[in-house]
């Protein structure tokens, strides 16, 4: 983050556009909202400059090796405000990226993982169906960030959640419990969170959730993971003696 | 017929910070603590003074340490946390492990983006208030959650509103606005305390070849604080990891996909993993083995040892030319000190065989395996109700 | 008072400038600090020049002559200038030589302390300089090239596959040198021309942004290579560079087919830009000159005066003020040369 934002980039009409509209029952007029929420995000002056299509973001991409993705094409867009393609690209594109941040090798100091960061939020903040079908199957994980604080517990070491990582995992979720009291750490004593977290701190948690406005993004991609989180939310803090209207 | 005479060409002159694109960060925050902004907390003494890559030190401190766990980490392979605590303890440093401490939460951001900038820098901030409250110093054991506090830091320094944002949630939790003097990855530590861990190494590492693969997280985020020096490849890659092997007296294997990521994917690892399997053998795996057949695969992130090391079983499955032990380089150096391969390492959490490499390290794996049965058989009858570090020696 | 007009550099900029000031009529004293005139043509071993294709050597040679020929011209080799006092008309300069320091009059002063090669240790792509032998810069291919001797390094063996990757250490925010550095293109353009000449059974590859061949360049040079001299030009700069079964292994984008790339290669050329020299950074802060955010030497008027700058009577021209190619260098020796002159008759009241 070196140099100073470039000048305001022109307000894009519909004539900006040189891609087809793929999204065609989607109105113009969306797509733009969306877009400008996009730019609206404090981080948006310093992932976006101007591109010269030197190429380096997609010879680093782990992504593009594997998808049909280009990071380029996504700094392209954005800097076009091609608004079509930008629309096309957060529903098709953005959830094959890996958030590596090998792009931010970048000569003009773009960063394309970091724009799709932002697209992401801006798809899950108003609940484009892509988003929900991308998590799909996720929502035990932000269950378990949201309400313990750790994101992957012993205890999701099953076998039929991970099938591919061989029979070692059948040995660990047999002998969980023993192995886990094998361990010298005495925070690791637990197989429900990574470690143990302390009430106190979670309610701490909880509260910057609340006060960030991340429940209600939560809302937006699974309403009944949101009220569970909300239940187990409302009686740590009451318990703590908040009373605060989630 | 002349040749280019390649050692006068190639002499690689230090680094300057005066050449470095951007603002020196150390700086930026003394006029925010300064103007009343926020709190530094400072880096305990003693401390090593390390090279970053514009030729600027970096304080690491030696003990009085907070550490910040990884859930991948703790979740899953518990014996690269342990290994951590165990080295600390092994020199007689005094640390600290909080259950004051929440995950960074970033794999969940990365993955899924149900979050924003003020909750991500919120639970940063949570973190080190929470450690400055003890007095002890953080260090990040995770390679994300690094990269991520260098993120927030950079957001926080350079947007107003949104520091005074995440102050104001801050003070709604009773707690100040704190930025520690530098962010500290646990591997920065091992680097620093390389020779003195080399001098109390135990095993013979002399016929051991680790190929390295650095951590995307800990030097393409926020560039120029990572470690650098310039004897170690030109200064052209980060040192970290690779300056341990060395002194250690193993091998640094090189491969041509060595800048590649994992293909961890933080999403893809959980909901898509065809992905990452597909690209953690193809990209790293077998281009390891092809062209450096090392003993050793080693890393510093808690994502990469798990992409690592379970993408290798299904692969198996294809004929894919795999099968290279995976683990971090806390692991590595508690092995070398004499730490216990199943007390310590917890090495029956991972799934590539890493026996072959435990014999080529003259360890006794299977007698070590009977001992650690023998504590499962005492915890199972309720003798010891769980394994102590007086138990394992620390 | 003094007519003396003291030019700062022996490189082509200080020789033409000094050659046309001396024929103008005024008495030029050259401070050189090398050994040896000629400036980056000769110290840095240049073979053929972008215009033309002539030979480096012998074109600084013919400025060499131009200038020590011309009745007037004082040479002082292994100098500097360590102070100035004084003002416009009347600068009182002292120049270290050795152990020894003396004091000069002079009423013009011109600065031609010209550029350096970018240091491809601060490049941010991975390019591993300082790792691999047979990763050169175009500074280390031209001295190949005059010898007619351009090999892997690591084997001494004529290469098959050479690529160049433009804009190294130019164009870049993370570096902090955004500028282009305007002759690259061209020079590796040229020698990729020379190296199918020298070697008809290599293939040679080109990795650009943009290829900028101003001018005639673009029939002279970018045409031919590509028609007559089969030279590769993709869309794309590489990124990384490794070693794989003993080679260097390149990483970019193919950009026109819209995909990554990995390749071999034998030798790698970085196409490394101008940055200030040490001597241009030096003479600025000694002379009070202020420079641009990059170092080099600022000018009154970017357009209609090129080589005064903020100071009086003193004057700068060639790679000093910026990335400059021969051309440019010569012509704004040139003007420097007659601005300086028509300063002294206008205040000195000679030369007459």
């Amino acid at each position: 983050m070196s140099s100073a934002a470039p000048a305001a980039l022109f307000t894009a009409d519909r004539g900006a556009t040189l891609s087809p509209h793929s999204y065609p029952d989607v109105s113009y007029e969306e797509k733009l909202r969306l877009w400008d929420e996009v730019k609206a995000d404090i981080r948006f002056p310093t992932y976006l400059y101007g591109c010269y299509e030197c190429g380096i973001c997609v010879a680093a991409c782990p992504s593009a090796r594997f998808y049909d993705f280009s990071p380029r094409k996504i700094a392209q867009a954005a800097g076009r405000e091609d608004v079509e393609l930008i629309f096309e690209q957060m529903n098709d594109d953005v959830w094959n990226c890996s958030q590596c941040f090998s792009c931010n090798r970048c000569p003009r100091e773009n960063s394309p993982g970091g724009l799709i960061t932002i697209l992401r939020e801006v798809a899950v903040n108003n609940g484009l169906a892509s988003s929900k079908e991308a998590l799909e199957g996720y929502s035990r994980i932000v269950y378990k960030i949201m309400t313990t604080g750790t994101q992957v517990s012993p205890d999701m070491l099953q076998a039929d959640a991970f099938p591919d990582w061989g029979p070692g995992v059948v040995d660990v979720s047999d002998n969980l419990d023993l192995w886990r009291r094998a361990l010298p750490p005495e925070t690791l004593h637990t197989t429900s969170m990574s470690w143990h977290v302390g009430k106190e701190t979670l309610t701490e948690l909880y509260l910057i959730w609340h006060y960030s406005g991340v429940m209600d993004m939560i809302a937006e991609i699974d309403e009944g993971l949101h009220m569970i989180i909300i239940d187990v939310m409302e009686e740590t803090l009451e318990d703590a003696g908040y009373d605060i209207e989630l | 017929m002349s040749f280019i005479p390649i050692d006068a060409l190639r002499t690689k002159p230090l680094p300057r910070p005066e050449d470095a694109p951007t603002r020196d960060v150390h700086e930026i925050l003394d006029e925010l603590e300064a103007a009343g902004e926020l709190i530094i907390h400072r880096v305990p003494e003693p401390y090593v003074e390390v090279m970053t890559k514009y030729g600027r030190t970096k304080k690491i401190p030696e003990q009085m340490t907070w550490h910040h766990k990884s859930c991948g980490q703790c979740g899953h392979i518990p014996g690269y946390s342990t290994a951590i605590f165990w080295l600390n303890r092994a020199f007689g440093f005094d640390y600290d492990d909080p259950t004051d401490q929440t995950s960074c939460t970033a794999w969940n951001y990365y993955a899924s983006a149900t979050s924003n900038a003020p909750a991500q820098a919120g639970v940063a901030m949570r973190n080190f208030a929470a450690a400055y409250e003890t007095g002890y110093f953080p260090i990040i054991h995770c390679g994300t959650s690094y990269g991520h506090y260098k993120e927030v830091r950079e957001e926080l320094i350079h947007h107003d509103d949104l520091r005074a944002k995440v102050r104001d949630i801050m003070a709604k939790l009773g707690k100040p606005l704190v930025m520690p003097e530098e962010i500290v990855h646990y591997s920065e530590w091992v680097h620093a305390m390389r020779d003195r861990i080399a001098e109390r190494q135990v095993l013979d590492f002399s016929d051991i070849t680790a190929t390295v693969h650095p951590a995307c997280h800990y030097y393409k985020l926020v560039q120029e604080d990572a470690i650098y020096d310039p004897d170690l490849y030109g200064g052209e890659r980060t040192a970290t990891v690779s300056a341990l092997v060395q002194a250690l007296g193993a091998t640094v294997g090189d491969y041509s996909t060595f800048f590649d990521c994992c293909g961890f994917g933080f999403r893809h690892i959980l909901v898509e993993r065809d992905f990452t399997r597909s690209f953690a053998t193809q990209r790293k795996i077998e281009v390891m083995k092809e062209e450096a057949n090392p003993d050793v695969v080693l890393t510093h992130d808690t994502g990469c040892v798990t992409t690592l090391d379970k993408s290798q079983f299904a692969a198996q499955a294809h004929d894919k030319n795999v099968g290279i032990p995976v683990m971090s380089d806390a692991q590595f150096a508690a092995l070398a000190m004499g730490a216990h391969p199943y007390r310590v390492c917890q090495l029956h959490w991972h799934t590539t065989d890493y026996t072959p490499l435990l014999e080529k390290m003259g360890i006794d794996w299977k007698a070590a395996w009977a001992e650690f049965e023998e504590d499962i058989g005492r915890l199972e009858r309720k003798e010891i109700e769980f394994l102590s570090w007086e138990d394992v020696g620390v | 008072m003094s007519d003396r007009v003291l030019i700062i550099g022996g490189g082509p900029a200080g020789l033409e400038a000094a050659r046309l000031t001396a024929q103008l009529g005024a008495p030029v004293t050259v401070i050189e600090k090398n050994d040896a005139l000629g400036g980056m043509p000769i110290s840095q071993s240049y073979a053929a020049l972008t215009h033309g294709f002539q030979s480096a050597e012998e074109l600084t040679n013919h400025l060499i002559e131009g200038a020590t020929g011309q009745s007037g011209v004082e040479v002082r080799l292994g100098s500097q200038v360590a102070a100035i006092g004084g003002s416009a008309g009347a600068f009182n300069v002292t120049v270290g030589s050795d152990d020894s320091e003396t004091q000069l009059e002079a009423g013009a002063v011109i600065v031609a302390t010209g550029f350096t090669h970018f240091d491809p240790g601060r490049e941010t792509q991975q390019y591993g300089y300082y790792e691999f032998p047979d990763v050169i810069g175009i500074n280390d291919a031209e001295k190949m090239l005059k010898d007619h001797a351009f090999v892997t390094p690591s084997t001494g063996k004529p290469p098959e596959r050479v690529a160049f990757i433009q804009c190294v250490g130019s164009r870049d925010r993370q570096i902090g040198n955004e500028y282009c550095s305007k002759v690259c293109c061209g020079i590796s353009s040229k020698q990729a021309i020379e190296v199918r000449q020298q070697i008809p059974e290599s293939r040679v590859f080109i990795f650009y942004i943009d290829m900028r061949m101003y001018g005639y360049w673009e029939n002279e040079i970018y045409w031919p290579a590509q028609e007559q001299h089969r030279v590769n030009y993709v869309k794309g700069i590489v990124t990384e560079i490794l070693s794989k079964n003993g080679r260097l292994l390149i990483r970019g984008e193919d950009t026109t087919m819209g995909r990554p790339m990995e390749v071999p290669m034998d030798v790698v050329v970085l196409a490394v830009g101008m940055e200030p020299s040490q001597g241009t950074r030096r003479m600025a802060e000694v002379l009070g000159l202020p420079t641009n955010k990059y170092g080099f030497i600022e000018t009154v008027h970017d357009t209609l005066d090129t080589v005064s700058t903020t100071v009086p009577g003193i004057y700068v021209c060639g790679a000093a003020t910026g990335p400059a190619d021969l051309d440019d260098t010569i012509s704004s020796a040139g003007a420097a040369a007659g601005k300086a002159v028509a300063f002294l008759r206008a205040s000195v009241g000679v030369p007459a």
